[in-house]
C-alpha cells in the first residue's frame, strides 16, 4: 500500500510518454550501428493542386522519410506508421486501464483526421511564402500567383479547425473519440522528441540554448511570485471566492493550468469538485489562447521572435496548448520574417523558448504544492500536530515527461560529443524522430485538443470564467510579455542553412 | 507507533475513507478525520494513518493532466489524549 518512488511507472500517461518517446529515440540510434529501423515513417510532401489533379500519384502527397525505405510504396509506409504508433499507444492505453478497443477505434479516427489535415495543409497555396531569397522569388519558382502564406503553420491550423469542428458540431463523434483524445499524452511524447531536437540545436548554438534555459528558470520566479498572489488577491477581494477556490483558481490561471489546479487542490485538501470545475475553464481558455496569441504576436511583434515564444510559455496554460501554440508561433513567425526580410530562421528556436519557460514552471509545481500543503495544514486548517505531508509528494507531482526530455537531450549531447563524424551520423540517424515523428504528434495534439474542447461548457461558469478572462488580459499576458521582453529582447534565432 | 493504510475517495459530495476493516464518510475532511480518530484511537500508542487518494474517482479526461491528488498522514493520538 505504501507508495514508493517508483510507483505508477506504468500507470500514468506522463510516464508512458517517457517510455514511448525514449523507446523510439533508442530505436533511431540503432542506425549508428547499421540498420535504420525508423525510416519507414511517412512524411508529407509539398504539393500544388493542379499538378496533383492532372497526374495523380500517392508519392506527390507523402513518402517514406528514410533513404533506405525510398523504394517502399507510400501507402505501405503510411500503414506501417499507423500500425506502429497505434500499437505503441494501445500498449500504453492497456496499461492505463483504458478500454483498448475504444482507444484503438478513436485513435484511428484521430490519425486519419491528423493526416488529412497534414497532407491538405501542405498545399503550396497555403504554405508558400512570397519572399525573394538570394535573388530568387519563391512564388515565381513555384508558379503561384496567390496564396495564404502561412508557412508550415497551415497544417496545424487545419488540424485545430478539424478538431474543433468535431468537438463543437459533432458532439456524438467527439464522445466516441474521448478515450483516445488525450492531447497531454501526445504532446508529452512529442516533447521527449523535442529533447532530441534541443540536442541538435545545442550543438549549433550552445550559448543560445543555455541562455534560454536560464532565462526560462528566471521567468518561473515571475510566474509564482507575481502572478499567483495577484490572482489570489483578485479572486478573494474582488470576486469574493472562498480561500480554497481562490487558491486553486490562482494556480490554474497563473501557474501551469490544469495540473497546477489539481496539485494545488490536492495540497490544500480541497474537494475534488473544485479543480474539476476550474479545469474545464482552464482547458477552454487555453484553447482560446492557442487560437489568438500566435497570430497576434506574429502580427504585432514580428521582430521579437524569442520574446514572443517566452511570453507564450508564461501565458498559455496546459502543456498541450503551450507546446501547440509555440509550434504554431514558430512556423508563423518564420514565414512572416521570410516575407519581410528574405531571411529564414532555423525552425524550433521559438518553440524551444516557449517550452523551456513552461517546463520550468511545470517542474516547480511539486515544490509549490508541497509548500502550500504545509501552509494550509499549519496556518489555515491549524492541524500542524495531527496531519503531515511527506516531501516525497514533490516527486509524485514532478512531471515525468520532463525527465524524458532531458534524458533525450543529454544522451544526444553525450553521443555527439564523441566527434564531428559521429555528430553528423547522429543527426542523420535521428532526423526522422526530430521532424516527421515529432510533427505528427504535434498534429495529433492539435486534433485531440480540438476534439476535447467544447466551448458550450463555458456557459454557467459565470464568475470563474470572468475572473479568468480579466486575469489573463489584465495581469498574466501583459506582465508575461514585459518580463519576456526584459530577458529576451533582441534575441534572434540562428539563420537556417541556405 | 501503529500504522494503518486507508484509501480516500470523494463520492456523492462526501469524503470516504476505507481500508483495514474501516469504512467511514463525512461531508467535510475534518469531520472524516474525527471519525477516523474515534475509530482508531488505541490505548497504548499513537496510530499513524496513511491516507491515499484514489484518483480513479476523478473524471478520466482529467487524469492525463495529473495522476496525483491528495495524500497525507494523520496522527491519531492515544485514547483519552486530545490533539
Amino acid at each position: 500500500m505504501n507508495r514508493r518512488w517508483h510507483s505508477g511507472m506504468f500507470a500514468t500517461e506522463d510516464w508512458w510518454s517517457v517510455w514511448i518517446g525514449l523507446a523510439i529515440f533508442a530505436a533511431s540510434l540503432l542506425a549508428l550501428l547499421g540498420p535504420d529501423v525508423v525510416g519507414w515513417m511517412v512524411r508529407p510532401r509539398p504539393w500544388e493542386w493542379t499538378n496533383v489533379a492532372s497526374e495523380f500519384a500517392w508519392s506527390k502527397w507523402f513518402a517514406p522519410a528514410g533513404a533506405g525505405y525510398a523504394g517502399w510504396h507510400p501507402l505501405v509506409a503510411f500503414l506501417t506508421t499507423y500500425v506502429v504508433f497505434t500499437g505503441l499507444f494501445a500498449i500504453g492505453a492497456r496499461s492505463l486501464g483504458t478500454d483498448v478497443r475504444r482507444f484503438v477505434l478513436g485513435f484511428s479516427v484521430l490519425f486519419v483526421v491528423t493526416w488529412a489535415s497534414w497532407v491538405l495543409g501542405n498545399e503550396l497555396h497555403l504554405t508558400m511564402v512570397d519572399a525573394t531569397v538570394d535573388g530568387r522569388n519563391r512564388y515565381a519558382d513555384a508558379g503561384l500567383s496567390w496564396g495564404l502564406q502561412l508557412g508550415e503553420g497551415a497544417p496545424y491550423l487545419l488540424a485545430l479547425a478539424a478538431g474543433l469542428a468535431i468537438g463543437n458540431f459533432a458532439k456524438g463523434l467527439a464522445a466516441r473519440l474521448r478515450e483516445a483524445a488525450r492531447p497531454e499524452w501526445y504532446i508529452k511524447t512529442a516533447i521527449v522528441f523535442l529533447g532530441v531536437n534541443l540536442g541538435a540545436q545545442t550543438l549549433d548554438a550552445s550559448g543560445f540554448a543555455v541562455e534560454l534555459i536560464l532565462t526560462g528558470a528566471a521567468a518561473t520566479f515571475v510566474a509564482y511570485m507575481f502572478f499567483w498572489p495577484i490572482v489570489y488577491a483578485l479572486a478573494r477581494r474582488v470576486f469574493g471566492f472562498k480561500r480554497d477556490v481562490a487558491a486553486v483558481l490562482a494556480s490554474g490561471i497563473s501557474v501551469c493550468g490544469v495540473s497546477a489546479a489539481i496539485a494545488t487542490a490536492g495540497a490544500i485538501r480541497a474537494k475534488p469538485v473544485i479543480p474539476v470545475a476550474i479545469s474545464m475553464v482552464v482547458v477552454i481558455f487555453a484553447m482560446i489562447e492557442l487560437i489568438v496569441l500566435p497570430g497576434l504576436y506574429t502580427s504585432v511583434f514580428p521582430d521579437q521572435p524569442i520574446v514572443n515564444g517566452a511570453a507564450l510559455g508564461m501565458t498559455v496554460k496546459t502543456d498541450g496548448a503551450d507546446a501547440a501554440a509555440g509550434a504554431l508561433l514558430d512556423e508563423l513567425m518564420i514565414a512572416r520574417n521570410l516575407q519581410l526580410t528574405g531571411q529564414q530562421w532555423q525552425a524550433g528556436w521559438i518553440l524551444s523558448a516557449s517550452l523551456l519557460t513552461k517546463i520550468w514552471i511545470d517542474v516547480f509545481i511539486g515544490v509549490w504544492a508541497f509548500l502550500l500543503a504545509l501552509v494550509w495544514i499549519r496556518k489555515v486548517d491549524n492541524r500542524g500536530g495531527a496531519v503531515s505531508v511527506s516531501p516525497m509528494e514533490i516527486w509524485f507531482r514532478f512531471p515525468k515527461f520532463v525527465l524524458g526530455y532531458f534524458i533525450a537531450w543529454f544522451v544526444y549531447l553525450a553521443i555527439a560529443s564523441r566527434g564531428e563524424e559521429v555528430a553528423s551520423a547522429l543527426d542523420a540517424a535521428t532526423a526522422v524522430v526530430q521532424s516527421p515523428m515529432r510533427t505528427m504528434l504535434f498534429m495529433l495534439t492539435f486534433v485531440a485538443m480540438g476534439v476535447s474542447t467544447d466551448f458550450a461548457k463555458l456557459k454557467g461558469m459565470g464568475k470563474v470564467a470572468l475572473l479568468y478572462g480579466i486575469a489573463l488580459v489584465v495581469v498574466i499576458a501583459p506582465i508575461a510579455y514585459g518580463v519576456a521582453y526584459l530577458f529576451h529582447r533582441g534575441l534572434m534565432p540562428p539563420l537556417a542553412a541556405p | 507507533m501503529m500504522h494503518r493504510d486507508l484509501v480516500l475517495t470523494f463520492e456523492r459530495d462526501c469524503w470516504h475513507a476505507r481500508g483495514d476493516g474501516l469504512d467511514v464518510e463525512h461531508r467535510e475532511l475534518r469531520g472524516l478525520e474525527e471519525l477516523i480518530e474515534a475509530r482508531l484511537a488505541a490505548g497504548g500508542s499513537v496510530v499513524e494513518v496513511s491516507l491515499k487518494f484514489d484518483t480513479t474517482g476523478l473524471p478520466s479526461w482529467l487524469r492525463q493532466y495529473h495522476g496525483h491528488y491528495c495524500n497525507y498522514t494523520l496522527y491519531v493520538p492515544r485514547r483519552g489524549v486530545t490533539s
